[in-house]
């Protein structure tokens, strides 16, 4: 591989580069799609080619998404007899992490849309695509898996031409799994994405796209070139900060780091910075020559915002400094996640985390759990409330355990958002009564195309949070798709609910809710209560309480019987055996007070609304 | 430690049947009939091979079950047990308590007589239930009425120490359902009674039977009720609970202030609630020696193969640290009515319970389902029958 590569380095010219990204709702194919450009062009020996190269993690394999942009670069010998280098900057698809996908689209100059021809273009990519648009990118329609009997290409291409005004007749027809129409693909990258403009002669500005933390080499900042050069041996600065860096290393992703030694303008690549601390050099910032500086940097972009809070706890109390380890490192190759300590009475301590979804939520947990060896429980998720208190100061809070005392409360506001539902018109009326059942006010409706609606809500965060998508999979049979955007905070009637166990309140357990929905949760979550908590040797009460009103309880009735009627021949291995697991399976439970509480328990709150 | 010159139990497993009943997930076999000589070839084998390790003990109970030990023709269960006398260090007559586990539907008077007159001196009948439609759900070959004369062809044939079967917690069966199977039960007046609570354990026909909701799952607390009731009747009957599922009948023996567990109570069952030795015999028969315990295979070809050429049958052993000893003596002897005595495992352990155990047992007596004597003895409380997983649990690391 190596020896191929030192063989392989032409020196290319800025007009001969092609930077660009694929969009792509979840497994419409663009991992494939990849794999297939990447064969193609010979990047990697089909020997060494892993399915879906550029998706490393596990859990992204498993989940069939992308959570980090990563890059490729690749040499192309097209039908014109030029030799070009075309640079792939993977985008993630899930809307948790659209902030990255503006990263990934500003190192690019055109796009390949790539929708399945039997499902259609959904939300998220409609999202994704007016972002593409408004970055100002070449767009290049891509309808996939046109081998599968469920097909319907020429209803989605007329679909695609309503939406970009580009000829139904001329938009490329692939299967990215069987390899049909893979060159067309390329000829097309080469022949519709304009090259990056030419400004070698100018000072250096290579925007940051995005990072990662490597052991040996430090902050890896993946750089799209947008003026000037960059040299190996040449001092560089970081324009927001001043830092500077003296580079470890230069190179390409090939898609695997390989060292070039320099990086020209319109190219794309990585520069090893040695710095210790991925917040010294943040995505979106600029990086110029120390000796002969930019003037101005290049458009930034805005730190990610948590939107998401939950308190991470680990099930046995001892591991809690390996949990701090675990989110630092974690931290290091995630921006986007932020936590600070927390004490819960009932839980001990942990982690407050603030994630940008429900699926990084998700993702950051089971990392966690996977890579780290942990075992943890999860709170129930909260968004981040304003509470103005009497005394006129407003408090930011994002756990219902820090929601002060209603006496000194003038108001509480929380987030709302506007979510677009985007599904075949015969859904208008279940998706209408979801939402508004979770008080989303009806906006507006528009149809993108003759079969198909977008419904636009505003609708408080809290509301969508939990099993709001399964929910819309499940009313459109699993056409519907959504995208939300932050609109503003407002006021509104919440209040705190608290949950007893035996008359002592487990604060882990507290939600804040709407006064209008508090009953039906109360009931609902008292009632997935009793079938999560096991029989003990007495009666349990469970209680959901509004201050110091009851509004729900059920009891989880006293265990009666557990014990072996016989020990058959002798066999006394297996009856300790069989006691020794059931007492095993009780310790990893949670102990408050006498009540012995699964962590599945903690979560119930997460399904009130499957019943 | 290990009791040396002392008695030990024999157990002999006889794994076939004529149908499996829906419940059952032990040993045992249909359709074997041609290889009943040789697996009885085969076991007197191994009780010669394991015959010297065993040699400093000697045998004061042999129980003989399955399976249906009643399915072999009689001839070869005397030649069994005859096979078994000249063997092993059996004691003599007058001071051993030799069991076999009858089943209705397979014995005669005479059948019964034969064995009597080999020396056997105990049977225990699978009654179960003497409810026709609860035997049928149950899987048993055999109706209430051929129970009942199984049980008194037994008398007939000679056999004064008799026990019975029961089970209770069926899908399905109600408490007066319970009670006049118990009720008809002690008609027969049995001198020992087993009521075992149905488990339904997993991978049988039954669990499979009650994941597809073909049979409504039992109810735990229906079958307290059912434990709580036959307590009651039991003692007004004149029988004495000595362990969990075990009542025995009372007799003028029983008048001695010392005894702690009935004089009709089954002493080979006892060994293994006091922790004493067994060896067992056959497939999937296990073994304890005070220090290890081990199982043989299970599959019947092989057990017979190798058998007939001197070869170890041992599928499973463990060597049971002192520290698990004593959770185990712990977790059988607290199945004991009479529970256990500081003094008994002080001698055979070496340590004091209470420094042991005495904060599990503190909690335990707190809950209400253990409570100890001021001097010696520890026990479940009648709640603590019902909860004794709880108990043993506390005993286990």
């Amino acid at each position: 591989m190596v020896a191929i590569d030192m063989i392989r380095q032409p020196k290319i010219a800025a007009e001969d580069v092609r930077n660009f990204c694929i969009i792509a709702h979840i497994d419409h194919g663009k991992s494939t799609l990849s794999d297939r450009l990447i064969e193609h062009t010979e990047t990697i020996s089909p020997r060494d080619m892993a399915e879906q190269v550029l998706d490393r993690m596990d859990l992204e394999r498993e989940k069939g998404i992308t959570i980090k942009a990563k890059a490729v670069r690749m040499f192309y010998s097209a039908d014109d007899e030029r030799l070009y280098e075309l640079n792939l900057i993977d985008t993630p698809g899930h809307v948790d992490f659209a902030y990255e996908v503006s990263h990934a689209l500003s190192a690019c100059e055109g796009a390949i849309l790539v929708v399945d021809a039997s499902q259609g273009i959904e939300a998220q990519t409609l999202a994704n695509l007016y972002l593409a648009i408004e970055h100002n990118l070449d767009i290049i329609p891509v309808i996939n898996k046109v081998d599968l009997p469920a097909a319907r290409p020429d209803e989605v291409a007329e679909e695609i031409e309503d939406l970009l005004g580009v000829d139904a007749s001329e938009i490329l027809r692939i299967s990215a799994k069987e390899g049909i129409g893979t060159r067309p693909v390329l000829e097309a990258i080469v022949g519709q994405i304009r090259p990056p403009q030419d400004g070698a002669d100018a000072a250096l500005r290579a925007l940051v796209f995005d990072s990662h933390y490597d052991l040996y080499k430090g902050v890896v900042a993946y750089v799209r070139v947008m003026e000037g050069t960059i040299e190996a041996e040449r001092p560089l600065r970081i324009m927001s900060t001043g830092q500077a860096i003296e580079p470890l290393e230069i190179g390409v992703f090939a898609p695997t780091m390989r060292a070039t030694g320099a990086l020209r303008t319109g190219q794309v690549g990585y520069v090893a910075t040695g710095l210790k601390n991925v917040r010294d050099c943040r995505v979106g910032d600029t990086i110029t020559t120390a000796s002969r500086p930019a003037s101005e940097p290049l458009p930034g972009f805005d730190p990610p915002k948590s939107m998401v809070f939950a308190g991470l706890y680990p099930i046995d109390s001892e591991q809690y400094a390996d949990l701090r380890d675990a989110l630092e490192k974690l931290q290091l190759n995630d921006a986007s996640l932020v936590f600070q300590p927390e004490s819960s009475a009932a839980l001990n301590l942990g982690f407050r985390c603030g994630f940008l979804g429900l699926l990084h939520m998700e993702i950051v947990q089971e990392r966690l759990e996977r890579e780290y060896g942990l075992e943890l429980l999860a709170t129930a998720p909260s968004v981040e409330y304003q509470v103005l208190g009497r005394d006129d100061v407003l408090r930011i809070i994002d756990s219902p355990a820090e929601l002060p005392d209603p006496s000194e409360i003038e108001e509480i506001r929380e987030p709302w958002m506007e979510i677009s539902l985007f599904a075949p018109k015969e859904y208008i009326g279940p998706l209408m009564e979801l939402a508004t059942s979770r008080r989303g006010e009806f906006r507006r409706m528009h149809y993108p195309d003759a079969r198909r609606v977008i419904l636009t809500f505003s609708i408080p965060l809290a509301e969508i949070l939990v099993d709001f998508h399964d929910q819309l999979k499940s009313v459109s049979r699993g056409f519907a798709s959504m995208d939300y955007l932050f609109e503003d905070y407002r006021a509104g009637d919440l209040v705190k609910m608290d949950i007893l166990v035996n008359g002592e309140a487990v604060d882990a357990l507290s939600i804040i809710v709407h006064r209008d929905r508090a009953y039906d949760k109360g009931s609902a979550l008292v009632r997935r209560l009793k079938e999560e908590i096991p029989s003990h040797m007495f009666a349990i009460a469970i209680q959901a309480a509004i201050g110091s009103r009851v509004i729900a309880r059920s009891t989880v009735k006293a265990l009666r019987k557990d014990v072996l009627a016989k020990c058959y021949g002798g066999d006394v291995t297996r009856k300790r055996k069989l006691l020794e697991r059931q007492k095993e399976g009780r310790r990893r439970l949670k102990r408050i007070g006498d009540v012995e509480i699964p962590q599945e328990a903690f979560m119930a709150v997460l399904r009130l609304d499957q019943d | 430690m290990i009791p040396s010159l002392h008695t030990a139990g024999l157990y002999i497993h006889l794994p076939f049947c004529l149908q499996k009943c829906v419940y059952c997930d032990f040993c045992s076999y249909t359709g074997l009939e041609a290889h009943y000589t040789a697996y009885i070839k085969a076991l007197l084998a191994e009780a010669e091979t394991r015959a010297e390790a065993w040699s400093n003990r000697s045998f004061d109970t042999v129980y003989i079950g399955g399976g249906t030990p009643t399915v072999l023709p009689h001839d070869l269960l005397i030649e069994l047990w005859q096979g078994l006398e000249r063997r092993l260090p059996i004691v003599s007559r007058e001071d051993r308590e030799i069991t076999i586990e009858a089943n209705p539907g397979t014995v005669d008077t005479l059948f019964l007589a034969s064995l009597h007159e080999a020396g056997i001196q105990r049977v225990s009948i699978g009654v179960q239930s003497l409810n026709d439609h609860e035997l049928a759900l149950l899987g048993r070959i055999h109706r209430a009425d051929q129970a009942r004369r199984a049980f008194q062809m037994a008398r007939a044939a000679g056999f004064e120490n008799m026990s019975l079967d029961l089970m209770f917690g069926l899908p399905g069966q109600q408490l007066e359902d319970w009670q006049r199977s118990l009720q008809q039960a002690l008609t027969l007046a049995p001198e020992h009674l087993s009521l075992y609570c149905l488990t339904v354990e997993p991978e049988t026909p039954l669990a499979a039977q009650i994941a597809s909701k073909g049979m409504p799952a039992p109810d735990d607390d229906l079958a307290a009720e059912m434990y709580e009731w036959a307590q009651d009747l039991l003692c007004a009957a004149g029988y004495r609970h000595y362990e969990i599922s075990n009542w025995a009948r009372l007799t003028a023996e029983d008048e001695r202030p010392d005894l702690m567990v009935p004089a009709l109570a089954c002493r080979h069952n006892l060994k293994y609630w006091r922790y004493e030795s067994y060896l067992g015999l056959g497939v999937a028969a296990h073994s304890f020696d005070g220090r290890r315990r081990w199982a043989n295979l299970e599959d019947v070809s092989e057990y017979i193969a190798r058998c007939g050429r001197n070869q170890d049958t041992t599928a499973f052993c463990e060597e049971l640290s002192p520290e698990q000893q004593l959770g185990e003596a712990m977790m059988l002897g607290l199945r004991l009515i009479a529970g256990v005595s500081r003094r008994d495992i002080e001698a055979r352990f070496g340590v004091n319970l209470m420094q042991v155990y005495g904060a599990e047992i503190e909690r335990l007596v707190q809950q209400g389902l253990l409570e100890s004597d001021a001097h010696d003895r520890i026990r479940l409380t009648r709640r603590g029958r019902l909860l004794g997983n709880r108990v043993f649990a506390e005993f286990l690391r």
